[in-house]
C-alpha cells in the first residue's frame, strides 16, 4: 500500500500537463459552444479530437496509430485526473469514443476501422449506440429489432429508444436479432448504420429537464438497407461483443464518476455559505452533519475505486464495476437533493444550458440519467447478489 | 470558511490494496485464531468457564506482541498498516485478551515515548497495556478531571477513567492527564497493580471493559506536557481510532459471510431463502457496506503509516465509515438470520455485540462526525455549530 505515484507517473503527469497548456481549448471555446447533445461535435471539439488524436493523447493506452502512446493504466488514470481538474472534455461523443470506436478496433474489419472508428476517433464522425428498445430495456437480450440478409444487403425493420445524441450522429452502432429461433443471447448482431440511410426515423424525445435541448432519442427502422459488410464481427455474436463493449475497464468509468462527486462535492462548499447564510443555527448543524456523510461517502467512493484499481493493474479482477456503479450513482443522487432542498425555493430556477448546477431541482433530476441507464440501480445489486456474492437466481 | 476538499490532502494516493505479503500476514492471522480463537473459546468466557489468559499465551510465543515493536527494542517493526490488518482479524474472530489493546494503543505510545525498556518488555510478552482517556463515558472529555502531580521524587496521577479496552486484564495504563501546573496534558505509565480496577458489567466480557481509578498512583513520565506532546497524543489516539474502526469492519465482515452463508443453505416456500430479491438487495447493500468501511480504514491506516497530512480527516472518516458499516450489518444481520439469530446457541450474538461495542468505544459516529466537521472547517473548535 502507499500513497503516492512513482517519479516515473509524476513525469508523465508533468509532460500530459505542459502539452495540454498548449493545445487545449479555451475555456472561452467552451463556454460559447457547448455541446448540445452526446454526439454532438462543436467545431471546437473536432480540432480538439484531431490534436488529441495526433498528439497520442486521445487514449493513452493505445498505440500511436490509433491515437495514443502505449501508457500504462496508471498513467491513464493520471491523464483523465488533469482533464477532469481543468475542466476540459475529452470528447463530446463519449458513446462512440469510449465504446463504439474501441469495439471496432477489437471486432471490426480494416474497412470499418478506417471507415468509422478512426474518424470517430478524430472528431471528423460521431456515433450513438442503439441498444434498448421499448421491449427490451433492462433486458436488453429480449431485443426485437431485426436484420435480414438480402443478397449484398442487410434489411433492418424496428424501434430503439433511449438512443443519445441520435439526432446528432452520423451513424449508429445497432444491435439487431438476426436468428430469432435459438435462446435470445445467442442470435443478436451488430450493424453499422448511417443515419441518413433512407427508413431510417429519428424522433427526439424530450426530457424533463432542457425539453429544449433534447439528448434521447426514439429510432425507427422502416426497411432500412445497408451494404452486408456493414456487419461487426462475427453473425450471432452480438451479445460476446455487447459485454466486451460494456467492459468499462479501460475507460475507467468508475474514476470519472468518483471525479465528478468529488467536482460536485466541492461546488457544494463553495456554495455552503450562501446557503447556509439564512438558517438558524440548529438547522446548519443539522446540514452540516448531512454535509459530513457526504464527505465520507466522496472519500469512500475513491478509496473502494483506488482499491479496486490496484487490484486490477496486480493482475487481479478489475473493480467491481456495479458497486462502484450504484455506489457512485447514488452518492451523486444524494448529493444532489441535499443541495437542492438545501437551497429552498431558488432551486426551482431553470438552468440555461445543458450543464446543470448543484443546487437546483434540475441538477437532482439529471441525476437520474446515472441511477437508471446502463443497467439501473436494481439491476446492479442483481449484479452483485448474483455475479460476485454467488447467491442463486430467483 | 477553510473548506478543504475532500481526498485533496491525500491526491494520488495510488495503491489501497494489500501486498502480498500483507495478505500472506494476514491469511496466517486469521487461519491462527480460527484455532486459538474458535467460538467455542469466545463461548467458554461469555459462559465464565474460562479466561482469556491461555489464547494470550499462545499469542505470545507467536510473538504476536512484538509484531510492531521498532525493531531496536527486539520487535519485528511492522507498520501500522500491518497492526490494522492484525486489528481486523481479532474483530473478526471477536478475540479475546489484551493483543488489541496492546498492539493499537500501548504500542503506539511506547514508539512516540521512546521507552525502549518498556517496549522490549511488550515485545518478549511481559508487558500488556491499554489507553486510558475516557472519562465518564466521553473518549475526549471535555474537562478531564483526572490530573498528574509531580512530588520531587517522581508523578503521581489521581482520577477515574473509564471504558478502558481490557481493562481488567492489562498491566499497565497509558493515562493522558493535564498537569497540576497547567502546562497541557502528559502522558503517563501507570502499573495495574498501583490502580482500582473495576470491571465493567457488559453484555460484551469478551473486551474486558473496565474503569479505572488512580489514587496518587506512582506514575512513569512517558512525554511531559507540551506542543509536542499534543500532537504525539493525537497521533496515538488517530491510531487507537482507526484500530476500532477495522476492528469493527473485521466483525461486521464476518456477520456479512455467516449472513450470506445462511442465505444460501435456508430453504423456505420451497426455495432458499437467498433467491429473493428483498434479500438480494439486502446482502448487496450489506456488501457495499463493508467493502466501503474496509476500504476508508485501510486508507487511514496508510496515512497514519505515512505520517500523511489528511490522517486526521483519514482517521474521523474510518470511524464514521465504520459507525455506517455496523449499523447495518448488526441489524440486517440479525433479521436475516431471523429467529436462529436470536438464540444464545448461535454464534452470530459475538460479533453483533463485537461490532456494537466497536462503534461505541474510542468515539461514537457522532463524535467523530463534529470533530471531522471541525476538521473540514465546517465547524469551529470547539465546537459552537455555525459557519464562518
Amino acid at each position: 500500500m502507499k500513497l503516492r505515484f512513482d517519479a516515473s507517473v509524476e513525469a508523465f503527469r508533468a509532460e500530459f500537463l505542459e502539452w495540454l497548456e498548449q493545445n487545449r481549448p479555451s475555456a472561452d471555446e467552451l463556454a460559447a459552444e457547448p455541446a448540445r447533445s452526446s454526439a454532438h461535435l462543436p467545431s471546437w471539439a473536432r480540432g480538439w479530437a484531431q490534436r488529441l488524436f495526433d498528439a497520442g493523447w486521445l487514449i493513452p493506452g493505445w498505440p500511436p496509430e490509433l491515437g495514443g502512446r502505449n501508457a500504462g493504466a496508471v498513467e491513464t488514470l493520471v491523464y483523465l485526473e488533469e482533464l477532469n481538474r481543468h475542466n476540459i472534455p475529452r470528447t463530446t461523443n463519449p458513446q462512440g469514443v469510449g465504446i463504439i470506436a474501441p469495439s471496432l478496433i477489437d471486432y471490426g474489419t480494416q474497412e470499418q476501422i478506417d471507415r468509422y472508428a478512426i474518424p470517430v476517433l478524430r472528431g471528423e464522425l460521431s456515433a450513438c449506440l442503439g441498444m434498448s428498445e421499448p421491449d427490451a430495456g433492462s433486458d436488453l437480450a429480449s431485443l426485437k429489432t431485426r436484420a435480414v440478409f438480402d443478397g449484398d444487403s442487410i434489411v433492418l425493420n424496428g424501434q430503439k429508444v433511449w438512443t443519445s445524441g441520435a439526432h446528432d450522429a452520423d451513424f449508429c452502432f445497432m444491435f439487431c436479432r438476426t436468428d430469432p429461433d435459438v435462446p435470445k443471447h445467442r442470435g443478436i448482431s451488430i450493424v453499422l448504420v448511417p443515419m441518413d440511410t433512407p427508413g431510417l426515423t429519428v424522433r427526439p424525445l424530450k426530457e424533463i429537464i432542457h425539453p429544449h435541448l433534447p439528448d434521447l432519442n426514439e429510432v425507427f427502422l422502416d426497411d432500412v438497407m445497408v451494404p452486408a459488410e456493414n456487419l461487426v464481427g462475427e453473425l450471432n455474436n452480438g451479445w460476446r461483443m455487447a459485454n466486451g463493449a460494456l467492459a468499462h475497464e479501460r475507460n475507467l468509468v468508475w474514476l470519472m464518476a468518483v471525479l465528478g462527486n468529488e467536482s460536485a462535492f466541492a461546488n457544494l462548499l463553495e456554495m455552503l455559505p450562501q446557503l447556509l447564510q439564512d438558517c438558524t443555527l440548529s438547522e446548519q448543524t443539522s446540514a452540516i452533519d448531512d454535509l459530513v456523510g457526504l464527505h465520507v461517502d466522496t472519500v469512500a467512493a475513491r478509496c473502494l475505486g483506488y482499491r479496486g484499481f490496484a487490484r486490477y493493474t496486480k493482475g487481479g479482477t478489475a473493480p467491481e464495476q456495479a458497486l462502484m456503479k450504484v455506489y457512485t450513482s447514488e452518492i451523486r443522487q444524494r448529493l444532489a437533493l441535499f443541495a437542492a432542498e438545501l437551497a429552498g425555493p431558488a432551486s426551482l430556477k431553470p438552468s440555461a444550458k445543458r450543464h446543470t448546477d448543484v443546487g437546483t431541482l434540475e441538477d437532482f433530476y439529471s441525476t437520474f440519467a446515472s441511477t437508471i441507464s446502463a443497467g439501473s440501480s436494481e439491476i446492479q445489486r442483481n449484479i452483485i447478489a448474483e455475479k460476485v456474492l454467488s447467491l442463486p437466481r430467483s | 470558511m477553510k473548506a478543504s476538499v475532500c481526498c485533496k490532502d491525500a491526491e494520488g494516493n495510488m495503491d489501497l490494496e494489500l501486498s502480498s505479503d500483507q495478505i500472506n500476514l494476514r491469511d496466517n492471522i486469521r487461519e491462527v485464531l480460527e484455532g486459538i480463537s474458535s467460538p467455542e473459546t469466545v463461548r467458554a468466557i461469555y459462559e465464565g468457564t474460562s479466561t482469556s489468559e491461555p489464547v494470550w499465551n499462545q499469542m505470545v510465543e507467536l510473538y504476536w506482541p512484538a509484531m510492531s515493536v521498532p525493531e531496536e527494542s527486539e520487535g519485528l517493526g511492522l507498520s501500522f498498516v500491518e497492526v490494522a490488518l492484525l486489528c481486523e482479524e481479532l474483530g473478526r474472530a471477536t478475540t479475546p485478551g489484551p493483543l488489541l489493546a496492546t498492539a493499537s494503543q500501548l504500542i503506539p505510545a511506547l514508539t512516540e515515548a521512546k521507552a525502549t525498556t518498556q517496549l522490549a518488555q511488550v515485545a518478549a510478552g511481559d508487558l500488556t497495556g491499554a489507553l486510558a482517556i475516557s472519562e465518564a463515558g466521553r473518549w475526549q472529555p471535555q474537562q478531564p478531571q483526572t490530573v498528574a502531580v509531580s512530588n520531587g521524587n517522581g508523578w503521581q496521577v489521581s482520577g477515574t477513567k473509564t471504558d478502558v479496552v481490557s481493562g481488567s486484564e492489562v498491566g499497565s495504563f497509558v493515562v493522558v492527564a493535564p498537569t497540576h501546573d497547567q502546562q497541557g496534558a502528559g502522558l503517563f505509565l501507570v502499573q495495574a497493580q498501583d490502580a482500582e480496577v473495576s470491571p465493567t458489567e457488559s453484555i460484551e466480557p469478551t473486551l474486558a471493559l473496565a474503569d479505572v481509578t488512580f489514587h496518587n498512583a506512582s506514575a512513569t513520565l512517558l512525554l511531559e506536557p507540551g506542543a509536542a506532546t499534543t500532537k504525539a497524543i493525537d497521533r496515538i489516539t488517530q491510531q487507537a481510532v482507526v484500530a476500532m474502526a477495522i476492528h469493527t469492519v473485521g466483525a461486521c465482515r464476518r456477520i456479512f459471510e455467516v449472513t450470506l452463508e445462511y442465505a444460501k443453505v435456508r430453504e423456505q416456500y420451497g426455495q432458499l431463502i437467498g433467491s429473493f430479491q428483498a434479500l438480494k438487495h439486502r446482502l448487496a447493500d450489506m456488501y457495499l457496506a463493508v467493502e466501503r468501511a474496509n476500504a476508508v480504514a485501510y486508507y487511514a491506516s496508510v496515512a497514519i503509516a505515512e505520517d500523511d497530512n489528511a490522517r486526521a480527516m483519514a482517521t474521523h472518516t474510518a470511524k464514521i465509515a465504520a459507525g455506517d458499516c455496523q449499523r447495518l450489518l448488526a441489524q440486517d444481520g440479525l433479521q436475516l438470520h431471523g429467529g436462529i439469530g436470536f438464540t444464545w446457541e448461535n454464534d452470530l450474538h459475538f460479533l453483533l455485540k463485537r461490532a456494537k461495542a466497536g462503534e461505541l468505544l474510542c468515539g461514537s459516529s457522532r463524535y467523530h462526525r463534529n470533530q471531522l466537521a471541525q476538521v473540514l472547517g465546517l465547524t469551529e473548535a470547539p465546537n459552537r455549530g455555525g459557519v464562518q
